[in-house]
């Protein structure tokens, strides 16, 4: 069966990052036989001053393949995992998802679009899994990290929010490769431009710094600019900053 | 970038400043770079980049600036 498991609120100004967290939970997964996880995708929620949060208000979120009866050992890890590894402090949360059962997905998608608008409340967060059936518990503090792992499955189940953790290795900055080379590896789903055109094979890409991917259609795409050069390669990797809204 | 040299907490030129982000956190003697995931700047030493930083709606702010002491 296939899961989403999204985590918020767990870190402070010192410790390990939430998304490590996230790692780490689904390093376990596969560690201990219940499946095979996917990358991790960090989710951008709404910065406001009635929302209490560390320094970016953004939820990290794998999906798995699991074997249908490690669900509820999955669940119990990663509570377990969260109110033992989680900040001083933060105020974790947990959503573990079963996707194919889900009741009705558009619910889920429509939660994770509506936190990166408003404030929601924690109450509308049990709400609404408690309609979904999905599983969503809280860890520590006040528990409001509910909120962003619940919006943090929404938008990971839609498919076009957030960038994935981690970037990608394409060697030294200032190497040139074909589009064709870079949908052939198992990182990239995809290579586009950054206004969404599919490229051919054929064309050339100059490679910059922290290449990153971005999840749109529920893949790992690649998003390249026009090149700065006049000469060389039409197209380069697109610098980080250009991502920020990712 | 004048506010933060000077010891105030807010960051006064937004969220897309690139250029006096990195400026003002190659002078910082508190910068520390964020995990991987969250950094949005190309400068990796950027205030933007900085694990002390707080998003707000319109800028950032300094979290280290803002401790008493």
């Amino acid at each position: 069966m296939r899961i989403l498991v999204s985590i918020d609120d767990t870190d402070d100004l010192e410790s390990r990052g939430t998304g490590e967290l996230a790692s780490l939970i689904a390093a376990d997964l596969e560690t201990n036989g219940w499946g095979k996880s996917s990358f991790v995708t960090r989710h951008q929620l709404l910065v406001h001053p009635d929302i209490p949060y560390t320094s970016h208000n953004s939820a990290m979120c794998f999906s798995a393949e699991i074997y249908a009866d490690a669900l509820d050992e999955v669940i119990a890890h990663a509570s377990s995992f969260l109110a033992r590894e989680s900040a001083a402090g933060s105020d974790p949360g947990l959503c573990v998802a079963a996707i194919d059962g889900l009741a009705a997905p558009d619910e889920i998608i429509a939660f994770g679009r509506r936190a990166k608008e408003s404030v929601m409340t924690k109450e509308e967060a049990y709400a609404a899994a408690r309609r979904l059936g999905v599983h969503l518990s809280e860890h520590g503090g006040t528990g409001q990290g509910v909120i962003g792992a619940l919006a943090g499955a929404g938008l990971r189940l839609g498919g076009n929010d957030g960038r994935l953790k981690g970037s990608i290795p394409l060697g030294p900055p200032g190497g040139v490769v074909s589009v064709a080379d870079l949908s052939r590896r198992e990182d990239v789903d995809a290579v586009r431009a950054f206004d969404g055109r599919p490229l051919d094979g054929n064309e050339m890409v100059r490679v910059g710094e922290k290449v990153k991917t971005v999840m749109l259609e529920g893949k790992a795409v690649l998003l390249v600019t026009a090149a700065a050069a006049a000469d060389g390669p039409a197209w380069q990797t697109c610098p980080r900053q250009q991502l920020k809204r990712y | 970038m004048e506010q933060m040299e000077a010891g105030l907490p807010e960051f006064p030129r937004g969220t897309e400043d690139w250029s006096t982000a990195a400026r003002v956190a190659a002078l910082c003697a508190e910068f520390r770079p964020d995990v991987e995931e969250e950094q949005v700047a190309d400068e990796a030493g950027s205030c933007y980049n900085c694990r002390y930083r707080r998003w707000s709606v319109d800028s950032i702010t300094c979290c280290k600036r803002q401790r008493p002491g």
